[in-house]
């Protein structure tokens, strides 16, 4: 509760920052370059329909992205950190792959996918995928080995090893890493939903949504604040999920932080 | 109960090798509780490691109870020189961890409660002392009622009153379930009034220099008599004399 008023109070600032910078840029330039907060949200309720299906499709591809990205990432980069011998060998190949924007093959992917659903949501994931990976590989590598003697001591097996040790130890810095891409991973939707919308495919999204109404920069600032929400909701998602999955790690005491 | 003949442990390969224990022989009665101690880096852990089947001898044989050890064992707990708890689990998924990765049934709030530890279930190790962590780790060897107890300085850095507490507790628990128990320690009134054997262990490489008698363990009052202070004398000076 005391978190949402957090958010709240934090809305309101941004709302009096926003409103201060378009004013001041009104008194500069003599004419509107930034609508301000009430007017952008006006225009948003007035095409609240149209706003909210951008939403929702771009909440959708999101979701699939992140689930994608996690139900591949975090097994692969588990066993990649945990493994040793498969460590050696991969470990160049994701250090090579890894620092490549996804958006720098746009074309070799939209040859591959064709112009639809399928390649904004490959290009999401391909983002994200590679934060959980790595994130959950440096995890896992940094798993005390006392842990590892203790399960194994009791006689665990490969698979009662992952499931006592190596996935409850990694998953905060998993769910963090998760958490910190998120911002990436609109980035890249928002690239995605106008570059290639404007090609063909389904044009919906929130980015389709602020490219189309460029010229009526109230409608378009109001899709631009449904990006910040959706973000928004996502980080909040993974926090809530690293807080009910990692209770343990959320202890009181001297050292809370 | 448990033989082990010319035990040699190297860890790592090419010119990193350490060499852990070298050549090291003993043996312990079923039902004996014995004390292993020595200089730190030595190998005492390394020792129980391989005991508990973890890792394999590099020369030598170990036998538990005439069969050689091949990995681990059921009927060998280990209690982990930090206790070995799993933050991410509750006292009592942690008490409980040997017996459901073995797929057996068992009750440990029995042995909860023998250790104080009732009420504490549902907290996170986290939330404890050190000393109740200790516990804790001794609760999950104990819910598995091993016949070999390893048991890797579970007194180490706890106050003297708690470290007191808890070799009263190993001492109780010895003579109610009859296990045959190892016990590696730092400390030398620990060892004598733990050990009726004491293994003395040379500095890394570790070897078996000398094994001081003590059958007095367990005779009450063992810890105010005469005889425990001289044996505590005793010991002190084989291990000065050992150079360790
Ligand atoms: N995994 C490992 N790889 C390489 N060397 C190791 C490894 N584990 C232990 N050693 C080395 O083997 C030697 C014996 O280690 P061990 O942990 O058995 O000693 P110890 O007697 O238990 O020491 P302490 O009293 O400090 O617990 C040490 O010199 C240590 O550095
Ligand atoms: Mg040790």
């Amino acid at each position: 509760m005391k978190r949402v008023v957090h958010y709240l109070v934090a809305a309101l600032v941004v709302f009096l920052l926003w409103e201060l910078v378009s004013v001041s840029l009104l008194a500069v330039r003599g004419r509107v370059i930034l609508p301000g907060p009430v007017a952008t949200i006006r225009e948003g309720i007035q095409h609240v329909s149209e706003l909210s299906s951008a939403f929702g499709a771009s909440a959708l591809r999101f979701s699939i992205a992140l689930s994608i990205a996690f139900f591949l990432g975090l097994p692969a980069g588990l066993v990649l950190g945990f493994e040793r011998g498969l460590y050696q060998v991969f470990s160049p190949l994701i250090y090579l792959t890894y620092p490549i924007p996804p958006v720098a093959l746009l074309v070799f992917l939209y040859l591959a996918f064709g112009v639809g659903e399928a390649v904004k949501i490959v290009v999401v994931t391909c983002a994200l995928f590679f934060q959980v990976l790595v994130a959950a590989q440096g995890a896992a590598r940094g798993i005390p080995r006392t842990y590892v003697t203790a399960v194994r001591s009791a006689g665990a097996s490969r698979w009662q090893l992952y499931r006592h040790v190596v996935v409850p130890a990694t998953l905060p810095a998993v769910l963090t890493a998760a958490r910190v891409s998120v911002g990436l991973g609109i980035t890249m939707l928002y690239v995605v939903e106008t570059k290639l919308g404007l090609v063909g495919g389904p044009k919906t999204g929130l980015g389709r949504f602020i490219e189309y109404y460029t010229f009526r920069a109230e409608l378009s600032l109001a899709g631009v604040v449904g990006l910040s929400l959706l973000g928004l909701m996502f980080y909040a998602l993974l926090e809530l999920l690293e807080r009910w999955l990692c209770r343990w790690k959320h202890l009181g005491g001297p050292g809370a932080p | 109960m448990i033989e082990v003949e010319g035990l040699t442990v190297s860890y790592g390969a090419g010119r990193r090798t350490v060499l852990a224990l070298a050549g090291v022989s003993l043996s312990v009665a079923e039902g004996e509780l014995v004390a292993v101690v020595g200089p730190s880096g030595c190998g005492k852990s390394t020792l129980l490691f391989t005991l508990d089947g973890l890792i394999p001898p590099t020369q030598g044989v170990v036998r538990i109870g005439g069969q050689m050890v091949q990995g681990v064992r059921r009927d060998v707990a280990l209690i982990l020189q930090d206790a070995g708890l799993l933050p991410w689990k509750t006292v009592l998924a942690n008490a409980e961890l040997g017996l459901r990765i073995q797929g057996r049934r068992g009750d440990v709030r029995e042995v909860l409660e023998e250790l104080g530890l009732a009420g504490f279930e549902r907290r996170y190790p986290g939330e404890l002392s050190e000393g109740m962590r200790r516990r804790v780790g001794i609760a999950r060897a104990l819910a598995l009622n091993p016949k070999v107890f390893l048991m890797d300085e579970p007194m180490a850095n706890l106050d003297s009153i708690t470290r007191q507490r808890i070799q009263d507790l190993i001492l109780k628990l010895w003579q109610g379930f009859h296990f045959t128990g190892v016990l590696v320690t730092h400390d030398i009134e620990e060892a004598v009034f733990l050990g009726q054997r004491i293994f003395v262990f040379s500095p890394r490489p570790g070897r078996l220099v000398e094994v001081v008698e003590n059958p007095e363990v367990g005779t009450s009052k063992y810890r105010d008599s005469a005889q425990f202070l001289a044996r505590v004398r005793h010991l002190r000076q084989v291990l000065v004399e050992s150079g360790t």
